[in-house]
């Protein structure tokens, strides 16, 4: 998954996601699916790129796209959080942990910070469900969460990017 | 084939739906998501039928006919479920003045809607009177909305060329997408995002153009209600007359209905549904020919300065230049938007009265552009239908005539200037690019003294050789005279115009004169082709600290209560200190502005400032809620108007409406602390309209919400919450209203045989605001007052209420103009900030 192309290199490995495809209609969401796995979002330059391919207005696609939520508008987040849903993790609290994520980031799931550091998103379940509620970050877990622990890793990992961008 | 509709046995056509078929017979059956233009949807359901053996209700826009239907369009079943679904519908509709149980009284005391920017209901709506919403919901009898409706907060869109969008009023019918995929074919809008915040839009939120609008305004066409309107034409109202004729921007020359209002043409669209006309055939047309720049009246040089004239003396004066340059000194310049009745005028006055041999008809390039260089030496006089001729070969020519619409260089060089009536200002015929001759009808009349060019120069003519000249009385003697068979002429044609598919293929000139000067969208167009202006509006209100010592006027704080309705705190301590309850200032925005009352809703003396609940409605306040906090108004004169007197009444009712719900606040505290019982009464259209709650509950005894639609408070106006209360026993002393006219004139006459004492507030018509003007008068008890010295506190029961609504609706055909042009968007459209509308409440 690679979240920073230039927009010729995109346009230049679409035209291969293509090929998979008829040029008709049907293949709007078959296509949007290909380009979400591939670049990890569905960008402007690729629904223009699907608009021409297709012939279908890139406002049509749009809608399309945006009717499903599975489908994002925004590059990942570098961090993404994925906090845990499954039933060992719903029945030891995991909304309540989900709520502080919401509140401590000021997004819903699916979305991405306007900084574009963390990505929230809510997955099925992790498999780790002994150490529930689980949430993990771009794949690391952190086990039996609260709201107060939460905010303690995100706070860690601002930190740690501030950090970052003031060397 | 036959089918049986509400027991009448009627013929059907094969392929025809149940609907088509019941419409053709006279049969009418509510629908609102079909259109003519368009194939059925099938989307809204409210044209359902019964048909015998079919289960369920189909939908009768696409069901097809069969042999043997018996179809019933009418039963009670049918007509709850329509009510039932249509109500559902307006659940996302501001639709309390649908529901209002005073809405024919409101249609009659105000037929017309006002100019505001946020439509919160029909009386605000600019599709008020053509729209089809309210006619279903009063033949479905729709009468209460069983759940709190939903206002979207979206912010209006009115930074687009042309086209004004307000999604709050949106029903999703799907009208336009459809229209635009059908005649573009593509759509440039669709439905995006999904359930509740599913919406019209492009992809990605980019603004029409780049989504590849063309600006056909289908779109516009077909919309049922007042989401998306046609600035230009918004606020003129139902048309007076509605003209076929022909556009001459090009020799596409497609079919037009031009829409006039007093003879003055206010918007215009294609005739056939099946093709769109491009962007200036659907919105380039009043604009330009209502142009204030148009030429006017006839001008003639005198010791190098044009003066005006009448008619007569300049066609006088031509005949006199023109005496000494006869034969080859004389040439006549003109183009092919000129009626073909006209250039038979123009030739035969040049070769037979000028007897000149150089008659030049110009054909402009593909963008409209028209240039004639190639003049004969000899040439020493000229008469042009327009501005193509170079500025440098002026000084070639001893004498210029000029025929023409807008003053140009060389207008303002030639020795006499006629203004002349064209395009839809005329009658006659022109070819089109196929040679087909096309009619054009004249649909509304030209500004000021201007005549059509052919009665021009024949006046000239007449002049020259009063005996040999052939008058014509009218255009028609012309045609017949060409041998053109009128009866034979047609409007269809078989293509849609390219430029209604290609925005880049439109015409750009006219008569030698730039389009886009004078029509304000087209500069919009420009700037996005150039890429200009494409800054991104400003979302977030930027941060602004506010001075320890504030400037005069400064805005301290601003904030939209509901929307279309905004509280402002100024910076005032002069007027703060000696304000009374019931007083009023006057704000000027800026040098320019006009000048508006505001009522004093409160004041802090010690701070220095003081508060006003303002509502957009029209231009100057417009302009009034675009001001930011940190910034500072030009002036503001008060306090003025005679105060309220503060006494000890007993118990007052305050009836608060609309903007005077901000405006009666430091007055019932007045009363409340002068020992009376004040009970305060705030009515609103629906929830998401109520503000002041707990401001108002806190300056009085009882705090009464009212809605129209039930959804907050007790249902009704805040009269009904009154009579309620009287009929509980209680005891009024005064009554005071503040609101609209309306509300006013409602509480006046169903109060007026209590015996109660009742006041009203007649600030919002005035002018100067001192007494001089005499803009504010009106009759009170058959007295004449001036509402700025005398009021704003009247006898409501003494008010002559018609003359009040007559002051009011006298707005001029100027001001529907000036709120119409397309501006940048300067207006920053906050995000709605739940301060005191009870959407919270609600969860
Ligand atoms: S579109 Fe306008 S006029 Fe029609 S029902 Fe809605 S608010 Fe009223
Ligand atoms: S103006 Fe024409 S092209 Fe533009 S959105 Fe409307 S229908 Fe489509
Ligand atoms: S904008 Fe108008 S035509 Fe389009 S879906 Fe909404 S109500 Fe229907
Ligand atoms: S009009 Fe038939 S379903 Fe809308
Ligand atoms: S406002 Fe002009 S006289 Fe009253």
């Amino acid at each position: 998954m690679n979240s920073s192309h230039s927009e010729s290199e995109l346009v230049f490995g679409i035209q291969e996601l293509f090929k998979k495809h008829p040029a008709r209609r049907s293949s709007i969401i078959p296509l949007l699916q290909e380009i979400q796995e591939h670049y990890g979002y569905v960008s402007p330059p690729a629904v223009d790129a699907m608009s021409e391919y297709l012939g279908v207005s890139a406002s049509e696609i749009y809608g399309v796209a945006s009717f499903y939520t599975q489908f994002k508008f925004v590059p990942p987040g570098k961090y993404v959080i994925q906090i845990c849903q499954g039933t060992a993790c719903h029945v030891r609290a995991s909304s309540i942990v989900l709520e502080a994520l919401r509140e401590e980031l000021k997004v819903e799931p699916g979305h991405t910070t306007s900084d574009g550091l963390f990505t929230l998103e809510r997955v099925a379940c992790v498999g780790c469900c002994a150490l529930a509620p689980v949430m993990a970050i771009n794949g690391k877990v952190y086990a039996q969460m609260t709201q107060d622990k939460v905010r303690e890793v995100i706070k860690e990992y601002r930190q740690k990017e501030e950090n970052k961008t003031g060397i | 084939m036959n089918v049986v509709i509400d027991g009448k046995t009627v013929e059907g056509r094969a392929g025809e739906t149940i609907l088509e078929c019941a419409l053709r017979y006279g049969i009418s059956i509510p629908h609102l998501c079909t259109h003519p233009a368009l194939p059925p949807f099938g989307a809204c359901r409210i044209c359902i039928v019964e048909v015998e053996g079919m289960r369920g209700y189909p939908t009768s826009c696409s069901t097809p006919i069969a042999e043997g239907m018996v179809i019933r369009t009418q039963t009670e079943a049918l007509r709850l479920l329509r009510r039932n679904i249509l109500g559902l519908m307006m659940l996302e509709h501001p639709s309390a003045c649908l529901v209002c149980e005073r809405r024919d009284l409101c249609d009659k005391y105000r037929p017309k809607s006002e100019k505001v920017g946020a439509t919160t209901g029909c009386h605000t709506c600019n599709n008020k009177e053509v729209c089809e919403v309210r006619e279903l919901s009063a033949d479905l009898g729709l009468a209460e909305i069983m759940v709190a409706p939903n206002y979207h907060y979206k912010p209006i869109e009115r930074s687009e060329p042309f086209i004004d969008r307000d999604l709050n009023l949106c029903i999703l019918c799907g009208r336009c997408v459809r229209i635009c995929k059908l005649h573009q074919g593509k759509s440039v809008i669709d439905f995006v995002h999904r359930s509740s915040q599913t919406h019209i839009g492009q992809a990605f939120g980019k603004n029409l153009h780049e989504a590849g609008c063309t600006f056909c305004g289908s779109c516009i066409d077909v919309c049922p209600t007042g989401t998306l309107s046609d600035r230009y034409a918004k606020w003129f109202g139902r048309p007076d007359r509605i003209t076929e004729t022909t556009c001459i921007y090009c020799d596409e020359a497609c079919a037009l209905a031009i829409y006039a209002v007093n003879n003055k043409p206010v918007m215009a669209k294609g005739l056939y549904d099946k093709w769109p006309v491009c962007v200036l055939g659907h919105f380039a047309i009043p604009e330009f020919l209502n142009s204030p720049q148009r030429l006017r009246t006839a001008q003639i040089r005198v010791n190098k300065v044009l003066r005006p004239v009448t008619t007569e003396e300049a066609t006088q004066r031509c005949a006199e230049l023109l005496k000494n340059h006869m034969g080859k000194n004389f040439a006549f310049v003109c183009d092919t938007s000129s009626t073909l009745e006209d250039r038979h005028v123009f030739k035969k006055f040049t070769q037979e009265v000028m007897q000149s041999p150089y008659y030049f008809e110009i054909v402009p390039d593909r963008k409209g552009y028209a240039r004639f260089t190639n003049i004969p030496e000899e040439v020493k006089a000229v008469i042009t239908t327009g501005s193509f001729v170079p500025q440098e070969l002026r000084d070639k020519f001893e004498v210029v005539i000029s025929l023409d619409i807008f003053p140009s260089e060389w207008t303002k060089t030639a020795d006499v200037v006629c203004p002349v009536a064209v395009f839809a200002e005329v009658s006659g015929t022109v070819l089109d690019k196929d040679n087909q001759i096309r009619p054009l009808i004249k649909a509304c009349n030209p500004p000021g003294e201007a005549m059509p060019e052919w009665f021009v120069v024949q006046q000239i003519a007449k002049i020259f050789s009063p005996d040999k000249w052939k008058e014509y009385q009218a255009v028609e003697e012309i045609t017949y005279e060409l041998g053109i068979n009128t009866a034979k002429l047609n409007l269809d044609r078989e293509t849609a115009p390219p430029a209604s598919q290609n925005l880049k293929e439109r015409r750009e000139w006219f008569k030698g004169h730039k389009i886009e000067d004078y029509v304000s969208g087209l500069v919009a167009v420009r700037n996005f082709e150039e890429g200009q202006d494409h800054e991104e509006k400003a979302e977030v209100r930027l941060e602004v600290k506010i001075p320890e010592n504030p400037l005069p006027f400064m805005v301290l704080s601003r904030r939209e209560l509901v929307p279309n309705t905004y509280e402002f705190v100024i910076h005032a301590p002069a007027i703060a200190k000696k304000a009374l309850p019931g007083q009023f200032v006057i704000v000027m925005v800026d040098e320019n502005s006009e000048r508006i009352p505001y009522t004093l809703s409160d004041w802090d003396e010690r701070k220095g400032t003081i508060t006003l609940v303002i509502q957009e409605k029209g231009l100057s306040s417009r302009k009034m809620i675009s001001v930011n906090e940190g910034e500072c108004l030009a002036h503001v004169v008060g306090p003025l108007g005679t105060a309220f007197e503060i006494k000890h009444y007993g118990t007052v009712a305050i009836l608060g409406g609309c903007y005077g719900i901000g405006a009666v606040v430091r007055l019932s505290r007045a009363l409340r602390e002068q020992g009376n019982k004040v009970i305060m009464i705030s009515e609103a259209r629906s929830h998401y309209m109520t503000y002041y709650k707990k401001e108002l509950t806190a300056v009085s005894n009882q705090f009464i919400q009212t809605t129209i639609d039930a959804s907050s408070g007790e249902k009704g106006h805040a009269i009904d919450a009154l009579k309620r209360l009287l009929q509980t026993g209680e005891k009024i002393d005064l009554i005071v209203a503040v609101g609209c006219p309306f509300m006013m004139m409602i509480t006046a006459e169903e109060t007026r045989n209590m015996g109660i004492k009742a006041l009203c507030a007649l600030n919002p018509i005035m002018l100067d605001g001192t007494g001089m003007c005499g803009a504010c008068r009106i009759s009170v008890g058959g007295e004449t007052k001036f509402a700025c010295v005398d009021g704003p506190f009247f006898d409501a029961h003494l008010v002559d209420w018609d003359e009040v609504r007559d002051r009011r609706e006298a707005y001029s055909t100027e001001e529907i103009q000036a709120v119409s042009y397309t501006m940048p968007s300067t207006t920053l459209e906050g995000e709605h900030r739940h301060h005191h509308c009870s959407c919270m409440e609600r969860g």
